[in-house]
């Protein structure tokens, strides 16, 4: 009943609506995990305003534990999906981020990127020091891949993006993020090359996420379009317009030069291409 | 170009028919296929629509775009598509919506309020606002508006924005297309304006687009 992914449960979808009562009683009931997993993803889903929500989603994200066993996997799935809950919940869940500064340092790497990427949407400028920590270390060894899995040592597109998210622009934190624009994977390099261009709105990083949108593999492309919209980066217009992607991933970058991105091309422009990809 | 230099500059559409059947490669079918949509022969409408159900992407998208190049002599073929095969029946969706063919109606109107898929819905919805209803008779005309109308106007609700953005483009395109009876005129406004209201469930780039759809038919 679990699954990875967005943290959508894979046989409850939204063909059993539920009510915010009932999701709460899921979550807070204890006996079972898979029932919490559910009532948490859906309170952050449906951006619940109940006064309880934010309270439960906080007690299920310290339910966390090591990862090595098997009933550890599902406490974590439970937690993984109460910072993203809490995420969504953004800026309400402003009072959570003490406990997602906690989750930052959880051993669970999947915890860690929830978390990062819950700060990030908390627009949390106290998570800052601790995201550079993370990363300080560089492509290297924060960027290095792991002995026992494909996985990186650290989540680093989520802290990345997280940094780029919260916007503050010091030096410091430039000086963190600007090695990962050279990172062995280009996933990495949009990452930190989006980060950087929301930052400092230096035209040099787009330059490398318009050179991605060519890049020969599909995800590739796609996590390109996406660095572009979150930056707003309207120059990009034409080369997102011809990228070779799904129209639906091109849309979602457009809304981002729409909301996000000033100046030309204007939002005439902008509005007349994404009705010729609908 | 005329219909002697396309028969030039085009191998026979039965050789080409064959060749998108003993495609043997995601690629090779791509090609195959792209070269069976150039050809723009009613003949190979068929063949095109079957492609659809193939889960080549690139290829459908090649075959879509071939399918409303033919246009209407498309329709027939894609109303034939098995309404069990869902991933051939998304993209028969692309192709009606593009097509604007009256026959697709129930299709669309069955697609946009039905589908689970958010891109699909998105298509129908903007191809609900582009039939061509010029050549039908006024009272015929009027009742097929008024279809389009009900369910663009029932998806203003979509839970997805993209979905409601095509909604506005379909709504606008409706209006524009041929006049409506003020009632009509009056309920499309109104959804528009519904979409035009600032919330934090509709997103700004909906908002903006409901407002230069609305500049649009009330010009100041």
């Amino acid at each position: 009943m679990l699954s990875s992914g967005d943290g959508r449960p894979a046989s409850t979808g939204e063909g059993t609506p539920i009510s915010e009562e009932e999701a709460l009683r899921r979550l807070r009931q204890t006996s079972d995990p898979s029932q919490q997993y559910y009532g948490a993803w859906w309170l952050g889903r449906m951006r619940s305003q109940h006064p309880e929500a934010i309270p439960l989603l906080q007690g299920a994200l310290r339910l966390r534990r090591p990862r090595d066993t098997g009933a550890g996997v599902e406490e974590n799935a439970v937690a993984r999906n109460a910072a993203r809950a809490l995420g969504k919940l953004a800026p309400a869940a402003r009072c959570a981020i003490p406990d997602l500064l906690d989750t930052l340092e959880d051993p669970d790497d999947g915890l860690r990127e929830a978390a990062a990427r819950a700060l990030g949407e908390l627009q949390a400028p106290e998570a800052v020091a601790a995201l550079c920590r993370r990363l300080s270390s560089g492509p290297e060894v924060a960027g290095g891949q792991r002995s026992d899995s494909p996985r990186l040592v650290e989540p680093c597109e989520a802290l990345l993006e997280a940094l780029g998210d919260i916007g503050v622009a010091t030096p410091e934190v430039l000086a963190v993020v600007e090695p990962f624009t050279t990172h062995s994977r280009p996933i990495i390099r949009s990452a930190a090359a989006r980060t950087l261009l929301q930052l400092s709105g230096d035209a040099r990083w787009s330059g490398v996420l318009v050179e991605l949108l060519d890049h020969p593999q599909l995800q590739v492309r796609r996590a390109a379009l996406m660095d572009l919209g979150a930056a707003g980066w309207r120059p990009a217009l034409e080369p997102i317009g011809r990228t070779l992607a799904e129209n639906s991933l091109k849309l979602i970058a457009l809304r981002g030069l729409v909301e996000q991105g000033k100046g030309d091309p204007g939002i005439p422009e902008l509005l007349a291409c994404m009705d010729s990809l609908l | 170009m005329s219909a002697a230099a396309m028969e030039m500059s085009c191998p026979p559409t039965a050789e080409l028919i064959a060749a998108v059947q003993r495609a043997d490669s995601s690629q090779g079918l791509l090609l195959a296929t792209q070269a069976l949509a150039a050809c723009a022969d009613p003949a190979a409408a068929s063949t095109l629509v079957e492609v659809l159900g193939f889960n080549n992407p690139g290829a459908a998208v090649a075959a879509v775009d071939g399918l409303i190049h033919l246009g209407p002599g498309a329709v027939d073929a894609l109303l034939q598509l098995d309404p069990e095969n869902y991933g051939a029946r998304a993209w028969a969706v692309r192709a009606l919506a593009g097509i604007g063919d009256v026959r697709g109606l129930e299709l669309l109107v069955d697609a946009l309020g039905t589908d689970v898929a958010a891109s699909v819905r998105r298509a129908a919805a903007k191809g609900l606002g582009a039939l061509r209803l010029g050549d039908l008779e006024p009272a015929r005309q009027a009742a097929i508006q008024a279809r389009c109308l009900d369910a663009l106007l029932a998806a203003t609700a979509d839970g997805e924005w993209v979905v409601r953005y095509a909604v506005v483009v379909g709504l606008e395109g409706l209006a524009k297309a041929s006049p409506l009876e003020p009632a009509a005129q009056g309920a499309l406004k109104a959804g528009l304006q519904r979409l035009q209201v600032v919330s934090a469930e509709n997103p700004t780039v909906v908002q903006l687009r409901a407002q230069l759809a609305l500049d649009h038919l009330s010009p100041p």
